[in-house]
């Protein structure tokens, strides 16, 4: 008998972990008498199709982004990523609800402009919404396994006669495939578990039957529901393991100069998406704000944000690097990794609810800022987990060898090798717990210490008493504050960039 | 002069207030008469007021500058499960609940974590809200929020039975906790097979919303006539645009008039938590919420907030809402009928 791979006792435990919500799960539906509702099919069909129409958006929208943001030297430079990536932290609920009151007959479109738009609702509304609110998940993995693929091989190619498009869509992309999957991936989770934006733009999904539950006091038939849209978790998760890709060389990432009209034309094109997911809403609190005046604000709140979503983002890839090698490293590795996604599927407000009767189990622990990050990084992990395995998978294995060979301890490597190559994935990584835990509200709400708010939690606030007018300053600062927290990651990924290859 | 002091806290706070005037001979409410506040309070307050609800904390907690008072904010059945999952852990954080919901505080009554409310703080209120174990803070009113453009309140039937054959377009948000208490109280009054019957005309010409607010700004721009929601959302939708197409309509003696409430429940038995809850009882609170948040105040001899009519005029169905937190019928109900 074989010994397992190093990385398999600390990745079995991190999924040990992340498995415990979801045990706090069952015991919470095993309350609940027999209950299966018969127009659930419906509301399959429904959350089928909202999650299929807001993947395909938010690959539209991401790979190409992704490849612009990691070719093309574009003036401002990595403020466009941050811009682009910003929609993440922006609360869902938020964003459709400035949709569904911008567009349509009597939006606040037509009465500033007297342009008559089409109402956003429906399901096609909704996955416009939704995609908007979640390609960054496809934009960041995808340009984390795009910036670490070797150009040589598209030089080669061009050097051959190949033409760049044709080069990027036959070489780059199949080889960042895995990375388009895990993002879409995440994308989808998102899709089947929120409940914000299909209730506002009027589609009956799972998760609208959960909250009623829910609020009715069902906890228990509400912990059953989640449970069976677990079904369609473990679906998603099936497809998108049948994504792999060869492992290839990782080398000096292209770097494209464009022609002022081009840059023009990326920019008409690229212009529009941060207008809508990030521009509108702000524009609409402004409209508010001017109507019906701001309330006092208090800064430190935009700090709270911050600071706790950072250490979420650290402890959350720390925890994320032995799951991503172990997934690499066979299949029960893999299995363990899988798991670690279900949390992911879970609506907000049960995952939250389960994190209390978790939490109470340390007493002590109980509503501190250890556990809201714990909350954070349990809720969070399969983001990290997933863009990171998604860059590990392109190092072919024989440079770890190679190390090894040349003398090199299994922490050597780990050191000089592995983590260098794979540390693209861990900024992204890192990026998206950080951005996600920027706009979480459930756990927040119930597990922050005693006085402690967040940007989240002030909007949601504000939101929920209609006074729109005080969601504008938090909004932006939401914006402006993941924008600081973005730019703070990528310092880390030029690092490693620095240490990869000689130039720059 | 004193109460002055209390009100520019409240200003100092950061909201501009107008205040109704009183009469002088309504003194006994005042916070004037009550002790001060000592100690440590932990406060789980089921809505997001914006800065109203906190301008009323704050303003307690300047008056009282030994309380020490630890607000925590959320969804009102995610603090009610809370609230329970602590129970069982035996670990206790609340002192006092606000919950918007009379279920939350039916679940509260149920696991038996409610305190005995005193007996000279049951009778400051109006005798219809009188409940031993909790107590009701201020009021809502089930309306019929119209388009003034498109009808005139003449048009609408003053029986919520008869509105689905009245011809005009409905909006209603099914999925919401206030419309599902609506239904459970016309359950109550009228009966399973009539609610049943009633909810399927409805559904046969209604627009579906996700809330309540939306139902009233769904009326705003003329997608639907009339619609069924909470008497504030109008009040508080013309307050940041006069010029709104949207009027509130009352029907007589049914559910559809229901006045349902917020209320306090005491999860300690400490005297500090029964004495915060006098403070949301005075005159100045009262009149506060009435003024700045719509809501109806439950105490005697308070005016009611601008654009609806006074209570007394206002027929409302006689109904225990405690009763309200039976939500599982009327879940089952609206799911029969394809509601939900």
């Amino acid at each position: 008998m074989s010994l397992w791979p190093r990385s398999y006792p600390p990745a079995l435990a991190v999924a040990s972990f992340a498995l415990l919500p979801m045990a706090v799960l069952f015991l919470l539906a095993s309350d609940a008498d027999s209950f299966f509702l018969e127009h659930h099919l419906h509301l399959l069909s429904n959350t089928l199709l909202l999650t299929l129409g807001t993947v395909l958006g938010a690959m539209l929208i991401g790979i190409p982004l992704a490849i612009l943001t990691s070719y093309v030297q574009l003036p401002l430079g990595a403020l466009w990523l941050i811009v682009l990536a910003a929609p993440l932290a922006l609360p869902s609920y938020i964003g459709a609800f400035t949709f569904y009151a911008a567009f349509g007959p009597g939006g606040e479109i037509n009465n500033v402009f007297g342009i008559e738009t089409p109402s956003a609702s429906g399901l096609i509304g909704a996955s416009i919404v939704m995609a908007l609110y979640t390609y960054p998940f496809v934009l960041l993995t995808t340009r984390a396994s795009i910036l670490s693929q070797d150009a040589s091989l598209i030089n080669v190619a061009r050097t051959l006669g190949m033409s760049l498009p044709r080069a990027i869509m036959s070489i780059t992309l199949p080889r960042a495939m895995p990375a388009i999957a895990t993002g879409s991936l995440l994308a989808a989770l998102y899709a089947i578990s929120d409940f914000g934006t299909p209730a506002i733009l009027g589609v009956d999904t799972f998760t609208r039957d959960i909250y009623i539950e829910y609020n009715a006091f069902g906890l228990a038939k509400a912990a059953v529901l989640s449970i069976q849209l677990l079904c369609l978790v473990t679906l998603v998760l099936f497809l998108e393991s049948l994504f792999r890709s060869e492992p290839g060389n990782t080398g000096q990432p292209l770097s494209i100069c464009l022609k002022p009209l081009h840059i023009t034309v990326v920019f008409l094109t690229v212009i529009p998406i941060a207008l809508l997911a990030i521009m509108l809403p702000l524009a609409i609190f402004t409209l508010w704000l001017i109507r019906d005046g701001s309330g006092d604000f208090d800064y430190q709140i935009a700090w709270n944000s911050t600071y706790v979503s950072i250490l979420a983002a650290t402890f959350a890839v720390f925890l994320a690097l032995p799951v991503a090698y172990a997934a690499i490293a066979g299949p029960v590795g893999r299995l363990f990794e899988r798991v670690t996604y279900f949390g992911f599927g879970i609506p907000g407000i049960v995952m939250g609810t389960a994190l209390v009767y978790l939490s109470l189990q340390l007493p002590a622990l109980y509503q501190t800022l250890a556990i809201l990050v714990a909350a954070y990084v349990l809720r969070f992990l399969p983001l990290a987990v997933g863009t990171v395995r998604a860059s590990a998978e392109n190092i072919d294995s024989s440079m770890t060898k190679a190390a090894r060979i040349l003398g090199a301890g299994p922490l050597e490597v780990f050191h000089r090798v592995l983590l260098p190559l794979t540390m693209r994935g861990v900024v992204a990584g890192g990026a998206l717990v950080f951005l996600e835990s920027m706009r979480e509200l459930p756990a927040t709400l119930l597990l922050s210490p005693a006085g402690f708010e967040t940007l989240a939690t002030y909007l949601w606030r504000v939101y929920e008493a209609g006074y729109f007018g005080r969601a504008a300053i938090p909004g932006l600062l939401l914006v402006v504050m993941s924008g600081f927290g973005l730019a703070l990651l990528l310092m880390g990924e030029r690092r490693a960039e620095f240490g990869l290859t000689n130039k720059k | 002069m004193h109460r002055r002091q209390f009100l520019c806290s409240i200003s100092a706070a950061g909201a501009l207030i107008t205040l109704p005037s009183f009469s002088s001979s309504d003194q006994k409410n005042s916070v004037e008469d009550l002790p001060a506040l000592e100690g440590k309070l932990t406060l789980y307050l089921g809505r997001g007021e914006g800065g109203l609800y906190e301008n009323v904390l704050t303003a307690i907690e300047s008056r009282n500058r030994n309380l020490e008072l630890n607000i925590r904010r959320g969804p009102t059945a995610a603090l009610a499960n809370a609230i329970v999952a602590e129970s069982k852990a035996g670990v206790q954080r609340a002192d006092l609940f606000w919950a918007v919901d009379s279920g939350a505080i039916g679940l509260m009554n149920a696991e038996g974590l409610s305190q005995p409310i005193p007996q000279d703080l049951l009778s400051q209120l109006k005798p219809k809200f009188r409940y031993t174990n909790w107590a009701p803070i201020t009021g809502r009113i089930r309306t019929i929020p119209f388009n003034t453009t498109r009808i005139k309140s003449t048009d609408i039937p003053n029986d919520i039975m008869s509105l689905p054959e009245s011809g005009l377009s409905i909006g209603w948000a099914p999925a919401y906790a206030s419309f599902q208490s609506f239904v459970t109280a016309m359950r109550i009054i009228e009966g399973e097979d009539a609610t049943s019957d009633w909810l399927r005309r409805v559904k046969k010409t209604a627009k579906s919303y996700a809330g309540e607010l939306s139902v009233v700004m769904g009326v705003e721009r003329g997608e639907i006539d009339i619609g069924f929601a909470n008497h504030y959302y109008c009040l508080r939708l013309k307050a940041g645009k006069p010029e709104a197409t949207v009027d509130l309509a009352f029907t007589k003696n049914d559910a559809g008039c229901l006045v349902n409430v917020s209320g306090v429940v005491a999860l300690s038995d400490k005297d500090l938590s029964t004495n915060f809850i006098r403070y949301l009882h005075t005159l100045e609170v009262q009149s506060y919420l009435a003024h700045e948040a719509y809501e109806i105040p439950l105490i005697e001899g308070i005016a009611q907030p601008h654009g609806i009519p006074p209570l007394d005029s206002i027929s409302p169905p006689q109904i225990d809402l405690t009763r309200l937190s039976d939500l599982n019928p009327t879940l089952e109900l609206m799911r029969k009928t394809g509601v939900l």
